[in-house]
């Protein structure tokens, strides 16, 4: 249904731009059925607008772009489909993929078949870790989230509270999936550079019913700063449980998934998550000058899917894509090597695209410029605090 | 019912319907490999790898889950040990076709010992305490990081080449899978129609006529986990090595090890084929409903497989090999009263001499809770008598007969054998007791219900043979003896109640056992059949084996006994000739109450 | 010491959770002898229940008992006669297993269709307000289950002691044979069964539906535990459950505490196994049906 809904609108938009010459067709490799298929498909739809955008302003080097859907609901299924997209679709580049193990499964595929695999979702540092040739990411990951948070504590809540970093009391705290424990590994190496006391670092299965043990084993070590890496229901779980254990460190600082969603911040309560931070891609509160294209993003969105955007994996992989996009209209032909070569070429500095950061591939693929932000819940809303040049609010510590 | 499936088949049909059902498997096979190779295309190629590839684990898990009646949901614990051990091999330079037999090795010192406690365990409990075992792999693999790189995986270095089971081509791959999936199916084959294989259905249909016939339960299933867990765990290796990328969460995956089943059961449970079936049918189906219904909204594609599966259990439990024996007009039972005859001496002949002793019971004792069921009890069997235990009803006599026959410790006391070497033994194990040449049948009757009369029967002749072609030769000439040659193609479970009561008595003869303990064979079957059986047992008697009668039916008790013991509240209240015992007042007393004996 | 107490109070709040949930499981499983696999997508059902019917009329989640627990007895009844009662006979006593996975699958991603992944939250009426009992704090929600999970158990165990059905429902289950010549329906005390262990569930989702937020997959985690429970407590054994849930709750928050968060469900499940292992017939049960001498 979708799928042809879009084919109406590119072939509107074709008409408009004036007839395109041919195909080319791109693969769109995410979780469409499964657990994962709530992001996975908020992630798609990034992509999609990002093909809309491009068909209507001409294709990529004259070609209409053509998005074949591929449905990588589990690591062998994602296997299948990169096949089945590359030999039965003839698809030029695959673009996915928003889960790491999917992501990894399925590149290796194309690496052996000789195709570009873009990955413009997925944030464990393994992606990106593998001397592959063919696979690129245009989105920060489990390194640059650690990074992040870790800076903002040595940068900003460290001074508001008073305290040397050494004497910083940080707890790490995430779920037990790839996900949760690459960026939890990461702020426990970064914290102990920056010279932070990490005193505890757990994980939790993403389903748990009760945290209430870990919350007490926080208190007990008299922690200052809470990192927490999670989806949304241990998210929920943690800050409820904290609030109620009468558990108030400095700061909490959440990462990704659950911390950004609006229906976290409905079930736990507007009073108890004010002040807590979210480390995460580009959501929609940055300073539009800081990100330009992303306003105009949200309003395409909300055109097209009749919703506000439900998370920040759309604007990311529309940024992503846009980017890749942009390169191979430069370039000449889709054979690989091309590809490959345009894509090395690409250099969009910071402050130029929708999410804010920019793009070029430094080592192992990976963009270099790819960059999280610091966000806050002030009053209800996610606000953007941190990097200065990004923020549209003032960090609001210790109130 | 109609004409042609009420009617027996003939010999010929029969071997027409296995040609054919060989010449259509075979056929499959060929489509398995063949296939792919013409349509040449990649994603055709990953079905059918897919296809090979939990066809082969469910083949493995059919072993324990089908053969054995274990119902194991943690499966996915020996495939993911495999996965691990292949990668965690190459990542240390070490070709995965050594990593597979490694992986094969722990999996299965892994299944023992997960196995071996819970198999006092059955069916739901089976399965949670596999599921919970699953649980705690998983946990653990998530926790030993240095061994299993934790949450984040493992992945293997792209070195192509068959050495490394990585390659472009995936022409390779699906030759290796096959190859698994032949493999599992020749041993799963083997297994069902060999000697283990029997004793495994036996097990499963009723474990203690299964001990009672010699067979070794527990040692069978530790065999047939071992297998299976070894062939999951080569089938994991080379599932690692196509993925490249492993993680706990897809490894140890509860999910998985449903699905594995539920191959197996949508296939037809227990039967050889039905895996493959299962697999070959389902994998294209759910490929075809994600590609269909995957895109259409969330869910929607796991709720049709939801539906599926229960429509599936609830109108072909038999699963699809269930279906297909239907169509090919699977034989009925014949239900033409007893007309099976006897092959039996004529009972007036003089009865041989008694001889030696061959069974001792010395100050038997047992309790249960405060209640004293066998109170001092002592007797001696000799060779090629027939002692005649009666009592009345709460006497004590199947627990007396429990306890000589390994299944119930005694509390006090002993049991001893002669041995055939012609020394005394003290078995302690309905096993050490099978192999000192004591039988026993079971008051309330206990055919292996999914066997075949003949099958059954061989069950008993495994005691004695390990070929089969040798157990069905001994179990042949059982049934006929027995009066049940010409059921022998029967479902076990289509006997008449006198039926059943031969099969218990042939499944025990075709052991040969030396001294037969039989648990009223006589009670609730019709005159002519008592007749009948009183006959069996003198002709039984004849070839020198002793017997131990519990019997209701007093005309048979005197007709057959050379000695009685009559059994009151778990002591012997009266011993010796027949006609002697029941003139005893404490005899008639304990039958027909005090007033009775008085008069 | 004020730490530990809180530990313990923790501990035993989230075993009365455990309680409400198994305690239908433990009567199903004890009694038609099924295991309900899909027991936690009944919990999932009645969460969503309470929270449309919350949300909706604008209620007390704890007045939508009055509708869920009904739609959820309907629920486990029509399982029971369409889903289970054909099977009752199956050659093999695995279909029934299956036939529930079957029903889980379809309900999870029923929810997920309707619903989507997203979590819904039920109004919590001041549920989740503090109350400090001495040195521990609790949920007003928390202490509400508990004192649900004691009165559902007390409630149970009189009505199959004292009452007729409860009496028909036991003999059942001690031998459906003889249960069905003494004139007893026994296909009617089935549906009834899993209808009442279905309902127990739907009490228990209206309590819990205001504490936590409701997902396609929230019944998961909890059904096996729920199994844990049941099993640790003795097949079919009320009280058992009660006890059982209790001591895996204290497990549970003891050994997130102490061992580590990360372990803390290999140590329930170790736990669950051996004592499966040492002591089948769980903690409080007296029998079980095990391999047995037959007769």
């Amino acid at each position: 249904m979708r799928l042809s809904s879009i084919l109406a609108t590119t072939a509107t938009a074709a008409l408009i731009a004036g007839p395109l010459a041919a195909e080319v067709k791109f693969g769109a490799l995410y979780p469409f059925s499964g657990q994962l298929a709530l992001l996975g498909e908020e992630s798609a739809r990034g992509v999609e607008l990002a093909v809309e955008e491009v068909n209507a302003n001409g294709g990529v080097q004259g070609e209409e772009v053509v998005l074949v859907r591929g449905d990588a609901v589990d690591n062998n299924q994602a296997i299948g489909e990169a096949r089945r997209l590359i030999s039965r679709e003839n698809v030029v580049a695959i673009l996915g993929t928003y889960s790491s193990s999917r992501s990894i499964a399925a590149s290796q595929v194309a690496e052996l078949s000789g195709i570009p695999y873009f990955e413009l979702g997925a944030v464990a540092d393994e992606v990106t870790g593998r001397d592959l040739q063919y696979l690129f990411r245009t989105n920060p990951t489990a390194e640059d989230m650690g990074r992040m948070s870790i800076q903002m504590i040595v940068d900003r809540i460290a001074p508001v509270i008073g305290k040397d970093p050494s004497e910083v009391r940080v707890g790490v705290i995430h779920e037990d999936s790839s996900y949760g424990t690459s960026v939890a590994g990461h702020q426990e190496r970064f914290g102990e550079e920056a010279g932070l006391e990490i005193v505890t670092v757990q994980g939790y299965p993403a389903s748990t019913v009760d945290m209430s043990s870990l919350v007490l084993d926080l208190q007990g070590r008299e922690v200052d700063v809470v990192m927490q890496t999670s989806y949304q229901n241990d998210s929920v779980l943690f800050l409820q449980q904290a609030n109620e254990a009468g558990f108030k460190p400095s700061a909490i600082i959440g990462g990704g998934g659950g911390y950004s969603m609006v229906p976290t911040a409905e079930a736990v309560g507007t009073d108890v998550i004010e002040g807590v931070f979210d480390v995460d891609f580009t959501q929609y509160t940055v300073d539009p000058s800081y990100a330009p294209g992303m306003e105009d993003f949200v309003a395409t969105y909300r055109e097209k899917y009749g919703e506000e955007p439900r998370s920040g994996h759309s604007l990311n992989n529309y940024v992503g894509a846009m980017a890749i996009f942009g390169a191979l209209d430069e370039a000449d032909g889709f054979e690989p090597d091309t590809i490959l070569a345009a894509v090395e070429a690409v250099d969009i500095p910071e402050g130029e695209t929708a999410a804010g950061y920019g793009v070029k591939f430094g080592d192992q693929n990976q963009n270099e410029r790819a960059k999280m932000m610091g966000m806050q819940w002030q009053d209800g809303r996610l606000v953007t605090v941190y990097p200065e040049e990004a923020a549209t609010s003032e960090m609001k510590i210790g109130e | 019912m109609t004409e042609t499936a009420t009617r027996p088949a003939t010999a010929l049909e029969r071997t027409n319907r296995q040609t054919l059902g060989w010449a259509a498997l075979g056929l499959l096979l060929a489509a398995l490999l063949v296939v792919p190779i013409v349509v040449g295309d990649e994603f055709v190629y990953h079905i059918f790898i897919t296809i090979c590839l939990f066809a082969a684990l469910s083949t493995a898990w059919n072993i324990v889950g089908g053969y054995a009646g274990q119902l194991s949901l943690g499966h996915a614990i020996f495939y993911g040990i495999g996965a691990y051990a292949g990668v965690i091999l190459v990542n240390m330079g070490v070709s995965p076709w050594f990593g597979m037999f490694v992986g094969a090795g722990v999996a299965v010192v892994a299944a023992v010992v997960v196995s071996y406690p819970c198999f006092r365990l059955h069916g739901p409990f089976f399965a949670l305490a596999t599921i919970a075992f699953l649980e705690v792999f998983r946990v653990l693999a998530l926790h030993f990081r240095d061994l299993t790189g934790g949450a984040t995986g493992l992945m293997i270095p792209l070195k192509i080449g068959w050495e490394w089971m990585v390659f472009r081509e995936r022409l390779p791959a699906l030759l290796i899978a096959f190859g698994m999936l032949l493999v599992c199916l020749a041993v799963a084959w083997a297994i069902r129609s060999r000697r283990l294989g029997f004793q495994l259905v036996a097990t499963r249909e009723r474990e203690s006529a299964a001990r009672a016939a010699g067979v070794a339960t527990v040692r069978v299933r530790l065999i047939a986990v071992s297998v299976s867990a070894a062939l999951s765990a080569m089938v994991g290796t080379f599932h690692a090595m196509y993925l490249t990328y492993i993680e706990p969460a897809s490894m140890f995956s509860l999910q998985l090890s449903i699905q594995i089943a539920m191959f197996a059961l949508i296939g037809g449970i227990g039967t050889i084929w039905g895996p493959l079936l299962g697999a070959v049918l389902l994998v294209p189906i759910t490929e075809f409903a994600r590609g269909a219904l995957g895109a259409e909204a969330i869910g929607l594609h796991g709720f049709v497989y939801g539906l599926v599966l229960m429509l599936v259990v609830l109108f072909m439990p038999d699963g699809i090999m269930g279906v297909l024996s239907r169509f090919s007009g699977a034989r009925k039972a014949q239900d033409g009263g007893d007309e099976g005859h006897i092959a039996a001496a004529s009972p007036s002949r003089t009865p041989p001499e008694i001889g030696k002793p061959v069974l001792k019971v010395e100050n038997l004792e047992k309790h249960f809770g405060g209640l004293h069921v066998t109170n001092d009890v002592s007797f001696t069997l000799r060779e090629g008598e027939i002692l005649g235990l009666i009592g009345p009803n709460g006497a004590g006599k199947t627990t007396l007969f429990n306890m000589i026959s390994g299944f119930l410790a005694p509390d006090g006391g002993s049991v001893s054998v002669l041995g055939r070497d012609g020394t005394w033994h003290s078995p302690s194990d309905p096993g050490e007791y099978a192999a000192l040449g004591v039988g026993r049948t079971f008051q309330i009757v206990q055919p292996f219900a999914a066997m075949s009369v003949e099958e059954n029967i061989m069950v008993g002749a495994f005691h004695r043979f390990h070929a089969v072609a040798d157990a069905r030769e001994a179990a042949r000439q059982t049934a006929h003896r027995m009066g049940l040659g010409r059921y022998l193609e029967d479902e076990a479970s289509s006997l008449t109640i006198g039926g059943l009561k031969r099969l218990e008595v042939a499944r025990v003869m075709a052991m040969e056992p030396r001294v037969l303990l039989l648990d009223e064979v006589m009670a609730g079957i019709n005159r002519a059949d008592v007749r009948r059986a009183v006959d069996l047992m003198l002709s039984i008697r004849e070839t020198g084996v002793s017997i131990i009668a519990i019997e209701h039916v007093m005309q048979a008790v005197m007709a057959l006994s050379d000695r009685v013991i009559v059994l009151n509240s778990g002591e012997i209240i009266a011993e010796g000739d027949p006609k002697e015992v029941v003139r005893d007042p404490q005899v008639i007393e304990a039958y027909l109450g005090k007033e009775f004996a008085d008069a | 010491m004020q730490t530990f107490l809180q530990i313990i109070a923790n501990g035993l709040m989230l075993g009365g959770l455990f309680a409400i949930v198994a305690v239908g499981l433990t009567l199903i499983f004890g009694i038609v002898k099924v295991v309900n696999f899909a027991h936690g997508e009944f919990l999932m059902v009645g969460m969503y229940a309470t929270y449309l019917l919350t949300t909706g009329l604008g209620v007390h989640p704890y007045a939508t008992a009055i509708a869920v627990v009904p739609i959820l007895f309907v629920l486990g009844a029509l399982t029971q006669r369409f889903l289970i009662q054909p099977l009752m006979n199956a050659r093999d006593e695995h279909i029934q297993i299956f036939a529930t996975v079957g029903l889980s699958t379809a309900l999870i991603n029923l929810a997920l269709l309707l619903f989507g992944a997203d979590i819904a939250n039920t109004p919590n009426y001041q549920l989740r307000s503090q109350v400090e009992i001495g040195p521990v704090r609790l949920l007003q929600g928390q202490l509400w289950v508990f004192l649900a999970a004691i009165l559902l158990v007390t409630g149970l165990q009189l009505f199959l002691k004292r009452t007729n059905i409860g009496r028909a429902i036991r003999a059942t289950a001690q031998n459906r044979a003889a249960a069905r010549l003494m004139g007893i329906n026994d296909r009617f005390v089935y549906i009834l069964t899993f209808g009442i262990g279905a309902a127990c569930v739907g009490l228990g989702s209206a309590l819990i539906a205001p504490l936590y937020p409701s997902s396609p997959t929230i019944g998961t985690y909890f059904v096996l535990i729920a199994f844990v429970v049941v099993v640790l407590g003795g097949l079919g054994s009320i009280p058992g459950a009660f006890f059982g849930a209790l001591l895996i709750g204290l497990v549970d928050a003891l050994s997130g505490f102490y061992i580590g968060s990360d372990l803390r469900e290999a140590v329930v499940f170790g736990i669950f196994l051996v004592i499966l292992i040492l002591k089948p017939s769980g903690l409080f049960g007296t029998r079980m049906s095990l391999s047995h001498v037959s007769p």
